[in-house]
């Protein structure tokens, strides 16, 4: 059902993304939700459970580390509460269903700060509401579910009543478009299937699917056959898949660090390894941490233990050496992301640069949409060399990461105007440095809430930044001290964030009005901060309305970030209209090489 | 009580009518331009200084005087039946400090003599050099005077900004600013000598007028009312930015006592060209 709900978003992910309100050539909410349900059912295909109970645990695991963008994240959340209902149970009845999308949307609500109406999140709301009224009235799941979707639809359509922006552009929300294509699918399957066992949540339904949502798996080189992983498995075979999950019983010790060490964060610990294991035990003397652990990823256990001190003593068994070759197939299930084609360039969502939410705005991206299976490839920071802080940035274009760099930032993902990193991109690029502390500089509205949910997964402190934009976050680095506290340099970068003017410049991919500003297809629109301020027809005329907005007194210094298709020409027109209006300016030029952007500017304003 | 006299080293940066007129001895480092030596502020002087720095291709080296240079001046003093206070360039930058110690240590316990590390630079001692000689001539004695000049270290409050970290950087003597140097950005750090006696990075803005004023800013809250004294030391020939900002500060700051100083070859070697330095201290402690 959940592949179902899957391909069916799949399939209009592109229609999705057309609804994005704010015409400019990034953010994509389709992409974005279709991207995360994909890692969700990629996990469930890999790990296929009958019992609803765990296969819903793992599509949430899933679709927690695969959230991309502000809807992916909102999804993921709808599907942990979700997870959290159904625990423990077996069959999905209707009351359960019902429950369990009513949690969906209060976990939903719980992890947006300032929660946005006529979004995905109504849209899901007040169809959980409906279906739990209408759970007292039916028992057929799949005429339930058909009612749940109406309503979803329903609300959808209501959705540019509640949110002006929508009105405006006039088009329907397009992160509860998503929602709705995926109930769509849920519908269509719990029809076509009605009668099968129970809901069939689970990926034991793979084979049935009308419409692939995840490529096939290739068998070869595996132990388990295609067939084995999808429908034909027996109970025998899942119930050693089961009992199997965690093989890796490991025992060691942590020596850790004599001078400068802070108190083992032991529950922060217990966590890490909990997220793939059991059976956790920790003892905290002091000089010596002893783990006990079942895992599946041995070396994730060893890497996190190192970041809080020298291993010593380790002993690492496979419990379940005879049942080795069905373990292997698990591994299939990140890789099953590979296929994910790569999206195409649309606008952000609504959730990030429009709907204001409290939520800040700008530039995201994904180091590898390939998906490499991440915390493998960490490399192990020796605990001797633990930093005090290390600065994780998202941005795009490689002048760009190198003024980052210079500035102290540890590890730059690529990508954001055009491809917001998930959640999962983030947890290893923070995981894998040597650091006691993390900053997280977003620099773009949709990777905000991703970073956030990283932040909680990563298993050590992590200071989410709101930094919206590349320029806001250089900004935050000038603010940055080694020496001084994380709390500190928290308040400095924000108070540094909030004292730039960010300008960003690109081309009007739609004829709209907006923020006061009337705008046609192809030109070029100025954006200060997160409001459209111009449009014109030429670059030049473009930028030097959006710098005349930012330029206040006039002898500020000026930071210029040309993009890859910045024109030479059109940088030295501006440069010479600047020096004659403005010659008290300061003024610097660096090739940025953002694309879709053909100048970002900064200003600081103190 | 003995009579006091002050000794220091060139680094200091004090005026020579300054120097002359308070009889301070002053024991020179060397400046070498390749095969060229000259002594710091004695037969070269700033001026001259900037003009070679900027013809000769590389970096000069500097050497800090030999203990046997101290020990002679010491010697010298002690004959004449005076206490010695001698203050010296932080001992983060140059083994002058050092230098000094083992001068003293070779007269075998004979005379009077105190040296003190200053932990910073230029005539951020200089000024307490100018100070415990004045303290001196009105006769207050060594332990009075040497407290003195300790208060005066800990309410002074120091500031700079170099043209460029490519100075401070290639003498090694940046300290917990390195990490600025690589940099592509065009900041303007405001660097201070932090209590050990090293170069460190206090703020870093984009562009001179917001150094300015976060100078200021920094200024105004650690002295928030009262007179200030004020000095100011800046390398000859590029002044154009140091009078502007020392233009800006007497607007700001009720100011009692206003100096100036060039900086000198062995600072400005490590320095650079186009630095200024600002130091402010509570006017009550003059």
């Amino acid at each position: 059902m959940v592949l179902a709900g899957a391909a069916s978003l799949a399939q209009r992910a592109d229609r999705v993304n057309e609804l994005n309100v704010f015409p400019v050539p990034d953010g994509d909410t389709g992409t974005n939700m279709d991207m995360t349900m994909k890692a969700g059912a990629a996990e469930l295909a890999a790990k296929p459970s009958d019992d609803v109970g765990r296969a819903a645990e793992t599509l949430a695991k899933g679709l927690l580390m695969g959230a991309r963008g502000n809807s992916g994240v909102i999804l993921s959340q709808l599907f942990r509460g979700f997870s959290r209902a159904v625990s423990g149970q077996r069959e999905l009845t209707v009351p359960l269903y019902a429950t369990a999308l009513q949690q969906g949307v209060d976990t939903a609500y719980k992890s947006v700060a300032k929660p946005v109406e006529g979004t995905i999140l109504t849209v899901a709301r007040e169809a959980a509401r409906h279906g739990m009224s209408l759970s007292r009235r039916t028992a057929d799941i799949a005429e339930w579910m058909d009612e749940v979707y109406r309503k979803a639809v329903e609300t959808l359509n209501r959705t540019p009543d509640m949110l002006p922006v929508l009105k405006q552009v006039g088009v329907v929300d397009s992160g509860g478009q998503g929602l709705v294509y995926l109930y769509e699918g849920f519908v269509r399957y719990l029809t076509e299937n009605g009668g099968d066992h129970g809901a069939g949540l689970s990926g034991a339904s793979f084979a049935a699917e009308p419409v692939r949502a995840v490529p096939p798996r290739s068998p070869a080189g595996i132990g388990a056959s295609a067939e084995t992983a999808a429908a034909g498995r027996t109970a025998q075979a899942r119930l050693a898949t089961e009992s199997i999950a965690f093989p890796y019983d490991m025992e060691f010790f942590i020596r850790r660090p004599r001078v400068g060490r802070s108190p083992f964060p032991e529950a922060a610990f217990r966590r890490t390894l909990e997220k793939d294991g059991d059976s956790v035990i920790l003892i905290d003397d002091g000089d010596i941490v002893k783990v006990h652990v079942h895992s599946r990823r041995p070396g994730d256990v060893l890497n996190a233990a190192l970041l809080h001190g020298e291993l010593t003593e380790l002993r690492i068994l496979n419990m379940k050496d005879q049942h080795r070759e069905l373990l292997s197939s698990r591994d299939h299930g990140r890789p099953a992301l590979n296929g994910a084609r790569q999206p195409r360039l649309d606008e952000p969502e609504t959730l990030g640069w429009e709907a204001a939410s409290g939520l800040p705005a700008a530039g995201g991206g994904l180091a590898d949409p390939a998906g490499s299976d991440w915390a493998e490839e960490a490399p192990n920071p020796a605990a001797d060399e633990l930093a005090p802080y290390g600065i994780v940035a998202v941005s795009v274009g490689a002048g760009n990461e190198e003024l980052l760099r210079s500035l102290g930032v540890d590890t730059v993902i690529s990508g954001g105007t055009s491809m917001n990193p998930s959640t999962e991109d983030l947890v290893q690029a923070v995981s894998s440095l040597a650091a006691g502390h993390v900053f997280l500089l977003p620099n773009h509205p949709n990777v905000w809430m991703a970073a956030k949910q990283a932040a909680e997964l990563a298993g050590r402190p992590v200071t989410v930044l709101p930094s919206t934009s590349v320029p806001q976050g250089m900004a935050a680095m000038l603010a940055f001290r080694e020496e001084d506290t994380a709390e500190a340099n928290e308040d400095r970068m924000i108070k540094a964030i909030g004292n730039v003017l960010a300008g960003q410049l690109t081309k009007a991919v739609r004829d709209t009005s907006m923020d006061g500003v009337d705008i046609r297809c192809g030109q070029y629109i100025g954006i200060l901060n997160k409001t459209i301020v111009t449009a014109e027809d030429g670059v030049v005329e473009a930028a030097r309305s959006l710098l005349g907005r930012m330029l206040a007194s006039g002898d500020e210094a000026v930071m210029i970030l040309t993009g890859e298709d910045a024109d030479p020409a059109c940088t030295d027109a501006l440069l010479g209209w600047l020096g004659e209006r403005y010659p008290q300016a300061e003024i610097e030029v660096h090739e940025g090489g953002q694309p879709l952007y053909p100048y970002w500017f900064m200003v600081e304003t103190v | 009580m003995r009579p006091i006299a002050l000794v220091t080293d060139s680094t200091a940066d004090i005026p020579p009518e300054i120097v002359r007129e308070l009889d301070i001895r002053v024991v020179p480092l060397g400046v070498h331009f390749g095969e060229q030596s000259y002594l710091d502020n004695v037969n070269l002087q700033p001026a001259e200084f900037y003009e070679k720095l900027a013809s000769f291709g590389g970096l000069p080296k500097t050497s800090q005087p030999s203990p046997g240079e101290y020990y002679n001046v010491y010697k010298q003093l002690t004959d004449e039946g005076k206490a010695v206070i001698s203050i010296h360039l932080s001992s983060a930058f140059s083994g002058t400090y050092q230098s000094a110690l083992l001068g003293q240590s070779m007269l075998e316990g004979e005379g009077d003599v105190t040296v003190v590390d200053s932990k910073t630079a230029s005539y951020g001692y200089g000024m307490m050099v100018v100070q415990a000689a004045e303290l001196a001539s009105q006769g207050l004695s060594k332990e009075e005077i040497v407290e003195r000049v300790l208060r005066l270290k800990a309410e002074t409050k120091l500031y700079f900004l170099v043209e460029t970290l490519e100075y401070l950087q290639k003498g090694g003597r940046i300290g917990k600013a390195a990490a600025l140097f690589g940099s592509l950005l065009n900041i303007k750090p405001i660097l201070t000598i932090d209590e050990e006696g090293y170069v460190t990075a206090f703020d870093k803005v984009r562009g001179q007028k917001k150094a300015f004023m976060r100078i200021v800013e920094l200024l105004e809250s650690a002295f928030p009312d009262g007179p200030v004294d004020l000095a100011a030391v800046v390398t000859p020939g590029r002044t154009e930015m140091a009078e502007e900002l020392i233009a800006l500060l007497r607007e700001k700051f009720p100011i009692r006592k206003f100096s100036r100083s060039a900086i000198g070859p062995v600072i400005g070697t490590h320095a650079g060209p186009g630095t200024v330095g600002i130091f402010m201290s509570p006017a009550s402690l003059s």
